[in-house]
């Protein structure tokens, strides 16, 4: 019976094992292609002979085209993706905070109104949008990538609902000790929240970096792009060489993923919340 | 002291409120206005043509190609991304060690770019990769995977699946973690194993993550742009032509911002419907079994 028990367990984790390798696949596919040899890059599923000549000809160049503005548009993704995350968690937080714990008039109401814009079809806003921003001289630059992604429903929606378990009584006590607000804030509240920040966090900040069409819409000049607009741009022209195209998306890919580990940590306890 | 905090907490709800005074509400009933003319977003002047781009746009093949393939899509994506993200949960569900090791594992497609994945794919499909020399070799088949129209949304929709399902599984693992046990023992009690507690038990004590997933799914497949723009460019013959795409192709390309408006006004009503229309099926089945 016991051997019996063993022997599922283990034929459940090769399983379980197999699967994760289906599913991390592509990936390793990707970093696999990146390193091979040309002759190998898509004829191989494994290659063999390994070389860093996409990455050489990524940046540098090389025959059939001239080196683009890979870094630079690395740059661009990591300046707009933090800067937009960092306002999106602030102004997050100040409002989740003002909803579930400063009662005024028409915070129940501001809480409607956020609930049906979370359900509301953003499409319909592109257009608009596209003309305000171009309106208010901010075509082709950082403002027109940030400024309309400086507040996130969701996460404001992810504070309130925290916040809304957090116990009175603390707060009232420090009132008491005669802090502020802003002092409760950012001294008892923000460290209080650290797992579901970092969630909301990490989730922000990933669906900034993958945006492909508002970054496409809005910028136009070669060094304003960012990585996935980029990439997104060179896959017709790049498509004879797709090495440098795997080079360009571990480079694109790797970041989110190692952000992802180093904070996966706080993954589960923050993901318990969120996914309540 | 109320009074006070009245003030900070108008203060504090102010980004929000004056981002969507700006960024929401403004543009909104800019959309409304600008979807009952004929701008073309450069010249100076336009008019107001009434409903004109809306009967444009109904006889329009491609946004009848649009409202098809949306449901084509969730045709596809819906049932093999929940069944795949239950599959995946149970498989989590009955590890009793590394539960989390795995979850994180699944959850990484989920970080992919779509032009990332959009790269490999069209890499593994290429007319040489190995795979498909293995079919022409062992099969003698031929296939030209992204040219035709049957395949090309099918393979959008399993990227999208393969994207999405780690992440839906974790909504799957919190509702089975969430059933009671004596659930299962009552019902073995009357009988039910394998299959049919499957079947009978968990399926239905599932009912509040199917909701979830389902809704989750349904709404993505409203928005999609960046598999089918990098991939197939919305063939071919429209068959990955999406409503994203069409209302950037009509807007950015053709520069019928009038005309464009309008589709995104239809879209995002087609869109609410549908997703009510969901949500009224899916409710219904969770009456059944007891839920509200």
């Amino acid at each position: 019976m016991a051997g019996n028990n063993r022997l599922k367990l283990t034929l459940l984790y090769i399983v379980a094992f197999t699967v994760l390798i289906v599913m991390v696949s592509p990936y390793l596919y990707m970093v696999l292609g990146s390193f091979a040899s040309w002759d190998q890059v898509d004829r191989k599923i494994i290659p063999t002979e390994f070389s860093l000549r996409s990455y050489e000809w990524l940046f540098f160049g090389g025959e059939g085209a001239n080196a683009r503005p890979w870094m630079r548009a690395f740059f661009n993704s990591v300046f707009v993706s933090t800067t937009s995350s960092i306002l999106m968690i602030a102004t997050a937080l100040l409002v989740g905070y003002s909803l579930a714990k400063l009662k005024f008039k028409g915070n129940r109401l501001i809480n409607n109104v956020i609930l049906f814009q979370m359900f509301y079809p953003a499409v319909i806003l592109l257009i608009p949008l596209f003309l305000l921003i171009r309106y208010f001289g901010m075509y082709d630059t950082y403002w027109a990538m940030i400024l309309p992604k400086a507040v996130n429903l969701w996460a404001i929606f992810m504070y309130t609902n925290f916040f809304r378990g957090l116990p009175n009584e603390l707060l009232e006590a420090a009132k008491i000790d005669g802090a502020s607000q802003w002092k409760i804030v950012w001294k008892i509240v923000l460290p209080m929240s650290k797992s579901i920040t970092t969630i909301i966090f990490l989730f922000v900040f990933m669906e900034r970096w993958v945006e492909l069409l508002w970054d496409m819409l809005v910028v136009n000049s070669e060094e304003m792009l960012t990585l996935n607009v980029l990439l997104a741009q060179m896959f017709g022209p790049y498509g004879g060489y797709p090495g440098p195209m795997y080079a360009a998306s571990v480079l694109l890919t790797l970041p989110i993923l190692i952000l992802f580990i180093i904070f996966s940590k706080n993954f589960k306890k923050g993901m318990q919340f969120v996914l309540k | 002291m109320d009074k006070s905090n009245a003030r900070l907490g108008w203060l504090f709800a102010s980004p929000y409120l004056i981002y969507s005074l700006i960024f929401f509400l403004f543009p909104l009933l800019w959309a409304t206005y600008l979807a009952f003319t004929n701008w073309n977003l450069i010249a100076p002047d336009y008019e107001f043509v009434g409903i004109q781009n809306f009967i444009e746009a109904f006889f329009s093949e491609s946004v009848r190609a649009a409202f098809f393939v949306t449901y084509k899509f969730l045709g596809m994506f819906v049932p093999i991304v929940v069944g795949g993200a239950l599959l995946l949960a149970m498989l989590i569900h009955s590890l009793p060690k590394f539960k989390g090791l795995f979850s994180v594992a699944f959850f990484l497609p989920y970080l992919a770019s779509g032009v990332a994945s959009a790269i490999v794919v069209n890499g593994i499909l290429s007319h040489n990769s190995p795979f498909n020399i293995w079919l022409r070799g062992t099969f003698g088949l031929d296939i030209d995977w992204l040219g035709s129209s049957i395949l090309a949304p099918l393979i959008i929709a399993l990227m999208m699946a393969w994207k999405f399902a780690g992440y839906y599984a974790l909504l799957f693992v919190a509702g089975l973690e969430s059933i009671p046990k004596d659930v299962y023992e009552a019902a073995e009690m009357d009988g039910a194993v394998g299959i049919k507690k499957f079947w009978h038990v968990t399926i239905p004590m599932l009912y509040p993550s199917f909701y979830t997933v389902t809704i989750l799914a349904v709404g993505l497949m409203f928005g999609i742009f960046t598999e089918p723009y990098v991939l197939t460019g919305g063939g071919p013959d429209l068959s990955t032509h999406t409503w994203q795409l069409e209302i950037y192709s009509q807007a950015f390309e053709r520069l019928n911002a009038g005309y464009g408006t309008a589709i995104a006004v239809i879209n995002s009503i087609v869109t609410f419907g549908s997703i009510l229309v969901f949500r009224k099926i899916l409710e219904k089945w969770g009456a059944k079994h007891g839920w509200e």
